[in-house]
């Protein structure tokens, strides 16, 4: 007998509405949202500014209320404190406390989450260690670089070993050394099982990482699958590479001493799906009104 | 599925950073100089020469001091506190962890209660020195017109000092009711001040209407006295009338306030979009 | 905007309930309520400032230390006005009660005399005037305290002594001395002064009376209660009354009890 797994988000019609002023003017965020992302993939939100990303993922974390449709995290409504145990979340733009040390920034989540004791100590040494911060663990939050702020929101993320980690924008503002190195860190994720949901605007970044995304605009879902898939989708399989044929292009190309350029209509790729689906669902919008 | 019970824990842990935050606000460090300056400042104040009335004086003038500046902190301290968390979107991380909207809440409140009672501490125990100190003087130079009635009963000094901390606990939660709603920290503070007023002259309604006949401002006179709590009650007794049983009940009093301002200011943050 | 009004509404419905159920478990503090019928007699913002908690206490010690400034320029208005506006804003200490009325029932009058021409210009009948009038300032003064200390021994005593000296009317004082003595924790002296003062009305029969019930409440070892001196008046009244050896007054028999007068 095969035993049910929860899908680890599965989002069900969502609709989110807000009021604008007193008259009840209404805005929808997000329009009758429809997605399951499983347990141990790296799922990629896209989408241009004002899609309704940053609402999807604060009713995925219980911040807001949906208007309408559910919302589930492995199998329980996000709007019970009990769904949020198993997701860890990263901020865009991460603001924690400047006056705690990283160290103490952690501890303190970690206690947050029900760790205590030894267990709590040796997990906090555990998680900064992994995001790279064992240094400055004990300088203070407020004199950490871009990037090292990007780190130990990471830490604090990942401090009660949650099974579903959301992470929002986790490269913006952050180097290129920097991004390959958290971008490796969400490799890592994977590998160990987790579930990883990325926003991102920087598509050359999703479509290394993640297996799957979901493409919105004005608050609708217009695409979503493999990103494999979805570049190959109406074009003959000669004219594009998948994931894996590009990674052995690559490594055939770097065994040669030549570079990975052949390999850069395939980043194009999925910008101009991107570009693409936007603008035909804007397309589309105007004519309705009209 | 696991549970995640209500958190004494977490509420003492947030109320911890949240203290934490406080005191490295230099608004606080301001209105503590500034506060105990005036208290140490007072014996300037004996060029009047009124002789052991001056003790009264002193006293009168460092629990005026504990009462102004202790208000204003709590109100500013409140709302700084609470829209920090909104404006730095700490409060996006932590709510987004297994935390209760209530736990968050309740731990702002305790954290700002805890630099009240420390607040009103620290400055009584200044204002006791001073007055220890002037007594001994004045002991020394008028022994004629000392007799010991005149002498400072220190035991209500320190009773004041519970009395204002009880205040500012209530004034915290108010301001903290007002924050969970207001979309400005300035809206809050307005709000704070404007009910520290309000709860001070409450008796002027009540007045009013123990005098007046049934109208409409009778019934808006009542209306606003039960609404607001009367700070009046956080006053000392008549000269030397305090009682533990008093004290009790205005501890009560307090606490029930207190109770009811944090539940509607729960239920107005669950309502809140962060 | 409905639910903001509905949570509005919970709001103001919740803190009122609050307030009313509160209210009735408020014991009435008759200082709280004489202070606020006394709020509007007030002069100007001054005293809404000392409205405040907190803050009125020294609202009334800066009202006080100008109410001195102006006692020493012997400005009567001005002092007047203030020692009414130091009691409106905190009603609460004795000392500006009793100060007060010491202030309008021996200062004021000297004032007014010498702003009159002085002591040998101005005619006893028209001295006596003034002096009353400002002793009956002073005894409104204490009535009014009494509403807010209502078992003050020292207001009775302050009463008694202005009762006595300015207005030279012995069977009130007697009257007041004796009302002291009745509080709770009233002093000695104040029954004493009270048979003293029958005598001086040609009452001897009552203080007689009075000095043998006091005595066996005494008792014999406090100084304060003077058991001695008061034995020795009822020796004095009985001389005076003409009381017969077999009816006098006999401290042997006299059992101490404690206070029942």
């Amino acid at each position: 007998m095969i035993s049910a797994i929860p899908t680890a988000v599965d989002l069900s019609g969502l609709t989110k509405d807000f009021s604008l002023g007193l008259r009840g003017v209404r805005l929808r965020a997000v329009d009758n949202l429809s997605l399951a992302i499983r347990p141990g993939e790296i799922f990629g939100l896209l989408g241009p500014n004002g899609s309704g990303k940053s609402t999807t993922i604060k009713i995925i974390l219980g911040l807001l209320r949906p208007t309408s449709g559910s919302c589930r995290v492995f199998g329980v409504s996000s709007e019970r404190v009990e769904a949020r145990i198993a997701v860890g979340y990263l901020p865009e733009a991460p603001n924690f406390y400047r006056f705690l040390s990283g160290r103490e920034l952690v501890t303190f989540y970690g206690r947050i989450c029900g760790l205590r004791g030894a267990s709590l100590a040796a997990r906090v040494l555990e998680v900064i260690a992994w995001v790279g911060l064992a240094e400055a663990a004990d300088r203070r939050v407020g004199t950490y670089s871009k990037g090292m702020l990007q780190r130990i929101g990471l830490a604090q993320a990942l401090v009660h070993d949650p099974q579903l980690v959301i992470l929002d924008e986790p490269t913006a503002g952050v180097d290129p050394i920097g991004a390959a190195a958290i971008t490796e860190l969400i490799r890592e994720l994977k590998a160990r099982g987790k579930t990883v949901l990325i926003t991102s605007h920087l598509l050359a970044q999703i479509e290394d990482v993640c297996d799957r995304v979901a493409i919105l605009d004005k608050g609708c879902l217009l695409a979503c699958g493999a990103v494999a898939a979805l570049s190959t989708e109406g074009k003959s399989s000669t004219d594009t590479l998948n994931a894996v044929e590009q990674a052995e292009l690559a490594q055939w190309l770097s065994a040669r001493g030549k570079t990975a350029a052949a390999i850069g209509g395939m980043s194009a790729r999925l910008d101009q799906i991107f570009i693409e689906r936007v603008e035909r669902n804007r397309q589309q919008a105007e004519k309705r009104a009209s | 599925m696991n549970t995640v019970p209500f958190s004494l824990r977490r509420v003492g842990l947030i109320a911890g950073v949240t203290l934490h935050e406080a005191l490295r606000q230099k608004l606080l460090h301001a209105l503590v100089l500034i506060a105990a300056g005036l208290v140490l400042g007072v014996r300037a104040l004996r060029d009047f020469n009124f002789g052991v009335s001056e003790l009264k004086f002193i006293a009168d003038f460092g629990d005026g001091a504990i009462a102004g500046f202790g208000a204003a902190l709590t109100i500013a301290l409140t709302a700084q506190l609470f829209f920090s968390e909104i404006e730095h979107r700490t409060a996006l991380t932590l709510l987004a962890k297994p935390v209760w909207r209530t736990e968050f809440l309740l731990g702002k409140f305790l954290g700002v209660a805890a630099v009240a009672f420390t607040f009103c501490g620290l400055l009584t125990a200044t204002l006791v020195g001073v007055l220890e100190q002037r007594q001994l003087e004045l002991q020394v130079d008028q022994p004629d017109a000392w007799v010991v009635s005149h002498a400072v009963n220190f035991g209500m000094l320190w009773v004041a000092a519970y009395l204002h901390a009880l205040k500012l606990a209530l004034l915290a939660a108010g301001t903290l009711l007002a924050a969970s709603f207001a979309q400005t920290q300035i809206f809050a503070v307005m709000a704070g001040g404007a009910g520290f007023v309000i709860c001070h002259l409450q008796g002027l309604a009540q007045a009013a209407y123990e005098r007046n006949g049934a109208s409409l401002m009778t019934a808006l006179a009542t209306l606003i006295h039960w609404i607001f709590p009367d700070f009046q009650r956080f006053a000392l007794p008549t000269d030397g009338g305090w009682t533990w049983i008093g004290l009790a009940q205005v501890t009560a009093y307090s606490g029930v306030y207190v109770g009811v301002a944090l539940a509607l200011a729960v239920r107005s943050f669950r309502e809140r979009e962060v | 905007m409905k639910s903001r009004l509905r949570t509005l509404l919970i709001a103001i419905g919740s803190l009122a309930l609050t307030g009313a159920l509160l209210d009735r478990m408020r014991p009435a503090d008759p200082a709280a309520t004489a202070q606020r019928g006394t709020l509007s007699s007030s002069p100007g913002a001054g005293a809404l400032l000392g409205w405040l908690g907190g803050f009125r206490a020294l609202a009334a010690d800066f009202l006080w230390i100008r109410m001195y400034a102006g006692w020493e320029q012997r400005d009567l208005p001005g002092t007047q006005t203030l020692l009414s506006a130091v009691v409106a804003v905190d009603p609460r200490p004795l000392y500006f009660w009793l100060n007060g009325a010491r202030i309008l029932a021996y200062d004021l009058p000297v004032w007014r005399i010498d702003a009159e021409g002085g002591y040998d210009a101005v005619s006893e009948t028209r001295r006596r005037v003034i002096e009353i009038e400002h002793a009956r300032l002073a005894l409104a003064q204490i009535s009014a305290a009494r509403r807010v200390q209502s078992d003050s021994i020292a207001l009775w005593i302050e009463q008694a002594h202005i009762e006595l000296n300015k207005l030279g009317d012995t069977a009130a004082a007697a009257a007041s001395y004796r009302r002291a003595w009745e509080e709770k924790g009233g002093p000695y002296y104040a029954a004493r002064i009270y048979a003293e003062l029958l005598k001086r009305d040609g009452r001897n029969s009552e203080a007689y009376a009075w000095l043998c019930a006091l005595y066996p409440q005494l008792p014999r070892d406090d100084e304060a209660a003077d058991a001695p001196l008061v034995l020795a008046r009822i020796r004095e009244l009985e001389r005076t009354l003409r009381v017969a050896p077999e009816k006098a007054f006999r401290p042997e028999l006299a059992v101490t009890v404690g206070r029942s007068l």
